[in-house]
């Protein structure tokens, strides 16, 4: 019955168009009164202290690095560098977007900012080649939920936090399955450009590729700034974020001087703003969080999935199921808090490693970022690179597949995560 | 009737296998007990209410019924907490019972009602121990220059540096990955935290300082004590009073287990020798002195008499 | 009145701009700190949680008014005029409520905290709650004035629930129509 209440009212007022951090308070509301506890000040002890939290600080720099990089021209360096790489293949650019995405996945934490960069960049010049555009704004869409899986990630820091999993661990465990899926990208595209008939670019010189790299150089660098000063002793996550904030806005203006200090009071407030209508959101996430302790749902979905707790595999491809269903209709950061303290106490039951389960459901959350009906990243390509919905959708679904194929393959080899995790000393 | 049917959220901040959560079990059995079943406690151990902040918040405008947060949580509210927490005042477990269950313990919780918290007692959690990745520490010199991460107390942080120590600020669950990435080289916690937050797996070297006799004070909503009859109040009352004696009973059984466990897990222990410690309570001494005229002068007296009483134990 | 108005959000936006600069000179100056000279900002880490928690509230009420908070409206959008009008006004008032409770909610927890101070800056956590109050009255005022120019007609039937300042409807048609699972003016990055 509980569930029910939770579920009728948060579905109820999201319909309504009401927005998701109301609802989810509408929601709060809703089990307060059901549980006889009414009382204004849950709402606001849970919203106010909800926010108050040092790691997810992460979220406000990682944004604002976002803006930066966009901003600053590491994002357009990157293209370059990788184009002299990978150009002169046939279907080359469709491969420089892949990588590009990838290398843009490790300085960045978010998908949208990774989709509003590559679309501006690289939607125009496959077309400009012979490309479908509608094509290429799906391999676009589908590299820029990377993003959240290779670390940096805003998801693995709201997933962290809500889930109580250890964030560095996240970092680390992350990095292969993103590449996985790049790999993933790979093979859908070259099934894909084998068939299709586009001008190749000519071969660059190996000097060509230096200088492309010299130039990139200090963008590129930023990955291994992260991942070295995670692991060998710098800072913590959160700290690391705000270390690429300073480190990109340093190369921004200092070293490309390609961002003029007058331009930083709107990237300022640009950033300050996503940020607070993303924690608005986890904040009131929280006060139906603690309801939702408090009411032991969880301990009534449990019973639910009870059949299944000695099965961990089945499990965890239901769970993967009930993410795809939600994904298709809500947006990353509302599905992790939603989902987070319904779905860890099974995690727990049937003792699956939380951090390996946490990568499979960034990654099914990132993956529902380009699914239709709704799918934030899908939206930014169509309004970046000008083709409606209907476009994207049908160019983005055999990369959308690829991905859900990597996804279900971590499922069914938990060692792909589990492995490479240890071995960088996650754990 | 004089009992009736009451659930009583019980928040805590470590997990549930620490001391702390055995005694609030041990309570929640002796509440369901005497009261027929009719009093239920439902234990919310590892900040599941929120923080130390926000589940004060909630006992005082009553939509939490019990917290047991660390007495340093205490001080924003009532700065006279802030002499349990002075290094060196007890350096034994019953001189420890004595200042607590003694008037200067029970005073400070009498002060606590017109804040809208009642004050039902302490738990141990122990005296804090210093642990770092960098050397064996056996004495004051070796403390010199470690990057170390303090409660955010000026009393501790201004002891740790005149310990020469660098104090670092940094939020308990961020610590762990500081120590484990070496941003940070030590810290200071009682033996069942530095067990239950794995921090032996990133720091190898423990020294048993034993700077601060830590407690967890054990708190209630006013509002819902106010609601309470006298027959319920007595229930509570005395499940407390036994559940306070269990609770420091297993903290002590766990104390040679934790020692051995952290020794298991590949920790090298060292002593601290009485003359160090002796040290470190002289230069700590100017800097209490400096807090306690901040204080309340009547606490601070009753404060000093029962150091007296209790230095004879 | 309504240029008073564009005054205290023009504030707002630069307050939070402020607090964002703040929180990144205090978080990596203490990295920097720390790596450097071994010591560190003893209030950096609650200072900084302090800006980021009015970061947050102060945020959120420019969000409002300018209709940027993340939700679903796919349904609402396929309604008839009427039932659409109904709808939105609904909803608002429904808003209008939870702000409500949020605003007294925290004026209570202000009056709770008022004489507990936070332990590194001994700053009154009324201050820290004080932020929830705020949000709630501006937010309440906003929902308020979209309330009354929905119930009144003020906005045209294809742009209820899109309440715009004129000035602004450029931005309204560069984002695309279709499954928009956002109000029209979010920022363009999301945190996903
Ligand atoms: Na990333
Ligand atoms: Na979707």
């Amino acid at each position: 019955m509980t569930v029910l209440v939770f579920t009728g009212s948060l579905l109820g007022s999201m319909a309504l168009g009401m927005p998701i951090a109301y609802a989810l308070l509408v929601c709060g509301v809703a089990l307060m009164v059901y549980m006889d506890i009414f009382d204004a000040q849950i709402i606001t002890q849970n919203l106010i202290n909800g926010a108050d939290s040092f790691p997810l600080m992460a979220v406000p720099f990682f944004m604002l690095a976002g803006e930066i990089m966009n901003a600053g021209g590491l994002a357009k360096r990157i293209v370059a560098f990788a184009l002299t790489l990978v150009g002169h293949i046939k279907g080359g650019l469709g491969y420089v977007t892949i990588l590009t995405s990838c290398m843009l996945a490790s300085l960045s934490g978010s998908a949208v900012a990774d989709a509003a960069a590559l679309g501006a960049l690289l939607v125009p010049m496959m077309t400009q080649a012979g490309h479908d555009k509608a094509r290429a704004a799906g391999l676009v869409s589908a590299g820029a939920v990377i993003a959240p899986v290779l670390p940096p990630s805003i998801g693995f820091v709201i997933f962290g936090v809500a889930g109580g999993v250890s964030i560095s661990k996240l970092f680390l465990a992350g990095i292969v399955p993103g590449i996985l899926m790049g790999v993933g990208l790979c093979v859908a595209w070259w099934l894909y450009a084998r068939r299709e008939d586009t001008n190749r670019l000519a071969k660059r010189s190996t000097k060509e590729v230096m200088v492309a790299f010299k130039d990139g150089f200090w963008a590129l660098m930023l990955p291994f700034i992260i991942i070295f000063g995670l692991r060998f002793g710098m800072f913590t996550p959160t700290e690391a974020a705000v270390v690429v904030a300073v480190y990109s806005l340093f190369v921004a203006t200092v070293v490309y001087g390609e961002l003029k200090l007058s331009d930083l009071p709107a990237l300022f407030v640009r950033s300050a703003l996503t940020t607070a209508v993303v924690m608005l959101l986890v904040a009131a996430a929280l006060v139906s969080s603690w309801l939702i302790t408090v009411s032991e749902i969880s301990t009534q979905i449990i019973d639910l999935v009870e059949p299944l707790i000695d099965h961990p595999t089945l499990l965890l491809l239901a769970m993967m199921l009930l993410v795809v269903i939600v994904g298709t209709a809500l947006d990353m950061t509302p599905t992790i808090l939603i989902l987070t303290p319904v779905l860890m106490p099974i995690v727990k039951q049937a003792g699956i490693d939380p951090v390996y389960f946490g990568v499979l459901f960034i990654m099914n959350c990132a993956i529902g970022l380009i699914t239709p009906p709704v799918g934030t990243v899908l939206n930014v390509v169509c309004g970046v690179s000008n083709i409606t919905m209907e476009q994207v959708v049908k160019g983005v679904w055999p990369f959308m597949v690829a991905q859900l194929i990597v996804l279900f393959l971590l499922v069914l080899f938990p060692i792909l995560v589990t492995g490479p995790a240890r071995w960088l000393g996650g754990y | 009737q004089d009992i009736q049917d009451r659930t009583i959220k019980f928040g805590y901040f470590v997990n549930a296998e620490s001391p702390v959560g055995h005694g609030v079990r041990k309570f929640a059995e002796i509440v369901a007990a005497k009261s027929g079943g009719k009093l239920k406690v439902r234990e919310f151990p590892a900040a599941q209410l929120g923080n130390e902040n926000q589940q004060q918040s909630a006992l005082i405008a009553g939509t939490q019924e019990m917290a047991a947060p660390g007495s340093p949580q205490l001080v924003g509210a009532v700065k006279e907490f802030g002499l349990l927490d002075f290094p060196y005042i007890v350096s034994t477990l019953p001189q420890a019972d004595a200042l607590l269950d003694g008037p200067f313990g029970q005073s400070l919780l009498k002060t606590l009602p017109a804040k809208g918290i009642v004050g039902l007692g302490y738990f141990e959690n122990g005296f804090r121990h210093v642990t770092n990745s960098k050397r064996p520490v056996k004495g004051l010199a070796d403390l010199d220059g470690l990057k170390i991460r303090v409660q955010l107390n000026p009393v501790f942080i201004d002891t740790f540096r005149a310990f020469k120590t660098n104090p670092v600020p940094l939020g308990f669950g961020e610590l762990y990955t500081a120590l484990e990435t070496k941003a940070v080289d030590a810290q200071e916690n009682p033996l069942p935290n530095i067990v239950t937050t794995k921090f032996y797996e990133v720091q190898k070297y423990l020294s048993l300082t034993g700077h601060v006799y830590g407690n967890n004070i054990i708190l209630m909503s006013k509002k819902f004590w106010d609601k309470l009859s006298a027959t319920e109040q007595k229930i509570i009352s005395e499940a407390m009073t036994e559940a306070i004696a269990y609770q420091r009973k297993i903290s002590r059984e766990q104390l040679a287990k934790g020692l051995d466990d952290l020794k298991a897990a590949g920790m090298q222990i060292d002593d601290v020798a009485q003359s160090e410690k002796d040290k470190m309570r002289e230069i700590s001494k100017p800097i209490t002195e400096k807090f306690m005229t901040q204080y309340d002068a009547e606490t601070v007296k009753l404060f000093k008499t029962e150091l007296e009483r209790i230095q004879k134990l | 009145m309504s240029r008073l108005i564009d005054a205290y959000f023009y504030f707002l936006k630069c307050l939070i701009a402020l607090f964002l600069l703040g929180m990144v000179i205090l978080v990596f100056g203490n990295v920097a700190l720390r790596y450097l000279f071994n010591s560190g900002i003893i209030v950096s880490e609650e200072l900084s949680r302090w800006l980021f928690v009015w970061l947050i509230f102060l945020g959120s009420c420019v969000a409002m008014r300018e209709h940027g908070h993340l939700g679903v409206d796919m349904l609402v959008k396929r309604l008839p005029p009427t039932a659409k009008r109904a709808c939105v006004a609904f909803t608002q008032l429904a808003m209008l409520y939870i702000t409500y409770l949020i605003t007294i909610g925290s004026w209570k927890e202000v009056l709770i905290n008022w004489d507990v101070v936070a332990p590194a800056s001994g700053l009154s956590l009324g201050y820290f709650y004080s932020s929830g109050v705020v949000f709630g009255v501006t937010t309440g005022l906003v929902l308020a004035t979209d309330l009354y120019r929905t119930l009144s007609g003020a906005i045209p039937d294809d742009r209820l629930g899109l309440v715009r300042e004129s000035e602004e409807i450029e931005t309204l048609h560069s984002i695309p129509a279709e499954g928009n699972d956002r109000h029209p003016g979010t920022p363009q990055r999301a945190g996903s």
